[in-house]
């Protein structure tokens, strides 16, 4: 177990330090100067300049700028937004509580609904139930999320009314944003509205959640289902019937902790799928987020901005993906014993 | 696992609902604008887009008087009241005691206003040694453009209470100058703590005004935050909370309007306009904005310096199907150089009617009985008052052709275009003009002048002694009366003369929701929500 957690570990290291190299070259790919790009101070400021000059080794050669650059990475000084001059590292707090917000909240109730709901379909197989849930989860499947959130925001927003089109929160409430994450903000907050506060948060919340959530849930539902089938068939359970013990026993203390291997794999996947949607999601909620901030900064060519929103949402994919591999194995262990065998 | 899934729908749908009370509490105390983009900062000193002015001056800021447009006469803000000396070249302003400055987490104001305050804000932009003067960019392209910067000699303070100007000559515009959006105050005392503290460019980026309302705090392409400036020297406001919604998205504006997200919304869709009307709960305001789009024809080129082929075109065009077609509805027929807000508008026609007949007849007369070639060059931009000079292009060309004329239409890239026309290289433009005050002299002197024509701001390249003349003795008289019968002369050149077609006086839009009152669309300059208030609804 520890070899294999070492050996992902290794593996994390070595592809972030390979992101940081490719965004290292970004600010020489990119147009204009690349000093520039990578602080974010402009030549019009002589004597900041001057001082970013010396700081990044940009008088040296182009090792000690790598360097120098990992360095800076690692402090937390992430350059300042060429649009509004403010520290990139400062800005991007709040951004990240609010896409993490949303992207495990959606997550959460993807598992929520999926696993009963699969669960359910394996059970009916070729049932009614069963085919309506397939048929419903591979149509969602097929629907792209920014064609189903406009879809929402037409049905739910304009035509029912229940909810509003875009935002975290009505901004009368004047939630100081601290974490970024408008739940915890409110629940932080000294505001003396704060249970309506957090009613409202709830009412623009649900939509971009169910949006993002669509995705991963038909996934999992189908996963679910045929995992579901699949330990059906093993020996096991037919001797656990054979010993006589009923339904339910079989299904929560055979099949269930059996069948969830596979949704364990997959979660690591469908986390970068759900990062994918949540972008676009993001854009049009208005959520102030990681993803619409990087959006925005492409159309403003901020540079420093551009790289501090792929940094953050590719380790963030990677970490999860690590994460979730290495609980897979610990819990499964026939999973590491493949792995070594390979 | 069916009950589950209805125990979820109905706690989503209690989620929707809430607790109604404090909601509506929370709603009542404050309005929520849609604006239309980021501010650039937050001084309108510092810029001349619409966005940062909207975003400021009237909300943040007071200036020294106020322009009331339905009095059409100058009324006391900061300063209580003024004096013209020395035969017009010194005002003497007496500033009004007690007002106090916004007390903020960044900043707590020691003293009340005073004349410090008011040398300080108009050092920072008149005098290149200020020490504020270079801060956040230094350009100050109101000021530049409207001349105070060369009219102004000096500031001066006379008492703690009384302040003096000194003009390099009379100007009547001085005073319309002084109550835009542009010439606000800002705090001396707040200055010299930022100079000591060494952050001088916070004092554009967390604001101090005497406005009635207060600054709290700016995120980027989410929202702006004020509250209400408690100790407001006028009436205080009657919402406690205001927050921009920076919605650059037209579309987006208009539907969280409909979904009651936002209160009040600018430009509005034109197309949409007349099925906002209908909603009940929307109610859709306007105001005319002192603009005027028009063609301009090169004076120096023939034919066109010849006043008699120049009125044959004006004759020659539809100028009511044009302005139905282009605008929607939404303008109004121009008819003089001045739109209908202007004091000095008179409701006489100085313009030349739709005349095919005529307009043939005058070209003969000036011996192009077979018509002539040109061109009309249509700006490749649009403006509020002109949304599509392309196609205003077209139906003109159409137009003219029935009089002989055969007209080509011209576009470049919007700063290549700009600079053809200064090197006059056009024979006829479609273009137009702001004001920036509500003084009619701002319609003629920077658009018709001899000095214009130098710049290149004159379309028309027209230079006439003559009418220079008349522009000088109306802004050096100051009796209205007098000027409005001096303005109604220079209106008459213009048709005389006719050095360009005025075409249409556009509509400025905004719509709220029908439970919003007092929202002002001042015909010059920004929004204000100083009087806004939310009307009770029976059914709370």
């Amino acid at each position: 177990m520890i070899r294999y957690s070492l050996r992902r570990v290794v593996l994390l290291i070595i592809t972030l330090w390979l992101l940081t190299l490719l965004l290292f070259s970004l600010n020489y790919w990119y147009p204009g100067n690349p000093l520039t790009n990578m602080s974010g101070i402009t030549a019009d400021n002589l004597i900041a300049y001057q001082q970013a000059e010396l700081a990044r080794g940009f008088d040296q050669g182009l090792l000690s700028q790598y360097l120098k650059f990992l360095q800076h990475l690692i402090n937390g000084d992430w350059g300042i937004s060429l649009v509004t001059e403010q520290p990139v590292f400062d800005e991007i707090k709040p951004l990240l509580g609010a896409t993490l917000e949303l992207g495990l909240l959606a997550m959460a109730l993807a598992l929520f609904l999926g696993i009963p709901l699969g669960v359910y379909a394996a059970i009916q197989q070729r049932g009614l139930l069963d085919r309506i849930i397939m048929g419903l989860s591979l149509s969602a499947y097929s629907i792209p999320v920014f064609w189903l959130a406009q879809l929402f925001i037409l049905l739910f927003a304009l035509k029912l009314n229940w909810s509003p089109i875009s935002g975290q929160i009505n901004p009368l409430y004047a939630i100081d944003v601290q974490t970024g994450s408008v739940l915890v903000d409110i629940l932080m907050s000294d505001s003396p509205y704060k249970t309506a506060a957090f009613y409202n948060a709830l009412h623009h919340l649900w939509v971009p959640v169910v949006v993002l959530a669509i995705m991963p849930l038909t996934m999992l539902i189908r996963i679910m289902r045929n995992s579901v089938l699949d330990v059906l068939q093993q020996n096991y359970i037919k001797a656990a019937r054979a010993r006589g013990l009923n339904d339910r026993h079989i299904m929560f203390r055979h099949t269930l902790p059996n069948a969830l291997q596979p949704i364990v794999r997959q979660l690591g996947l469908q986390f970068s799928v759900l990062m994918t949607n949540i972008i676009i999601t993001e854009v049009i909620f208005n959520w102030p987020g990681v993803g619409s901030w990087l959006v925005k900064s492409i159309y403003e060519r901020d540079f420093p901005v551009i790289q501090a929103g792929l940094l953050v949402l590719a380790s963030l994919i990677l970490l999860v993906n690590v994460f979730v591999d290495v609980i897979h194995a610990w819990r499964y262990p026939q999973i590491r014993k493949e792995i070594d065998a390979e | 696992m069916l009950q589950r899934i209805a125990i979820i729908c109905s706690a989503a749908v209690l989620a929707a609902c809430g607790p109604v009370s404090e909601h509506a509490q929370v709603e009542q105390d404050g309005l929520v604008y849609c604006s239309e983009g980021n501010p650039e900062g937050f001084n309108p000193q510092l810029g001349t887009s619409g966005t940062t002015v909207d975003a400021t001056s009237a909300q943040i800021y007071d200036r020294l008087l106020d322009y009331d447009d339905k009095r059409q006469q100058f009324v006391p803000a900061l300063a209580s009241g003024w004096q013209a000396l020395d035969d017009g070249t010194r005002y003497r302003f007496n500033l009004r005691k007690g007002v106090s400055f916004h007390n903020t987490d960044w900043f707590e104001p020691s003293r009340p206003f005073n004349a410090d305050d008011v040398v300080f804000s108009f050092n920072r932009w008149l005098s290149p040694q200020h020490s504020y003067h270079h801060v956040n960019g230094g350009r100050y392209p109101f000021f530049r453009s409207s001349g105070l910067i060369r009219l102004i000699h000096s500031i001066e303070r006379i008492d703690e209470y009384t302040v003096d100007i000194t003009l390099n000559q009379p100007d009547s515009s001085f005073l319309a100058n002084l109550a835009t959006d542009f010439a606000v105050i800002l705090s001396e005392e707040y200055a010299q703590q930022l100079l000591s503290s060494h952050q001088p460019e916070q004092i554009d980026r967390l604001p101090i005004g005497t406005g009635p309302f207060q600054f709290e705090l700016f995120r980027k392409d989410f929202i702006i935050r004020y509250q209400r400036h408690e100790g407001y020297w006028r009436e205080k406001p009657e919402i406690k909370r205001l927050v921009y919604v920076i919605t650059p998205n037209a579309n987006k504006r208009m539907l969280k309007l409909l979904t009651g997200e936002c209160d009040v919304i600018p430009y509005p869709l034109v197309n949409e306009l007349s099925k906002l009307d209908q909603n009940a709960e929307i109610e859709v305001g306007s105001s005319v904005s002192p603009n005027v789009s028009f063609w301009a024809f090169n004076t120096q080129r023939p034919p066109f310096d010849n006043v008699l082929v120049r009125r044959a075109l004006a004759h020659a065009v539809n100028r009511p199907a044009i302005v139905q077609t282009i605008y929607d509805g939404n303008a109004r027929l121009a008819t003089g150089m001045l739109p209908e807000t202007s004091w000095a508008y008179s409701d006489a026609e100085q313009t030349y009617p739709y005349n095919p007949g005529k307009a043939r007849k005058l070209l003969a007369e000036a011996g192009y009985p077979n018509g002539f070639s040109m061109t009309i060059w249509a700006m490749p931009v649009q403006r509020a008052y002109n949304p599509n000079a392309h196609r205003m292009a077209e139906l003109m060309q159409a137009d003219l052709a029935r009089i002989g004329v055969d007209a080509t239409i011209v576009s470049y890239e919007w700063n290549t275009f700009r600079q053809r026309l200064v090197d006059g290289q056009h024979d006829s433009v479609l273009i137009g003009w702001v004001a920036d005050n509500a003084d009619p002299d701002n319609f003629f002197r920077p658009v018709l002048s001899c000095a214009a024509a130098r710049s290149g701001n004159n379309r028309a390249m027209w230079c006439n002694p003559e009418f220079d003349k008349l522009l000088v003795a109306a802004i050096s008289e100051s009796d209205v009366d007098q000027r409005k019968h001096l303005y109604q002369f220079i209106e008459d050149m213009v048709k005389q003369q006719a050095p360009l077609v005025p075409i249409a006086n556009s509509l400025r839009y905004q719509a709220h929701r029908s439970d919003i009152e007092g929202v002002e669309l001042p015909p010059y300059g920004g929004i204000n929500f100083r009087y806004a208030r939310r009307v009770n609804d029976d059914s709370l």
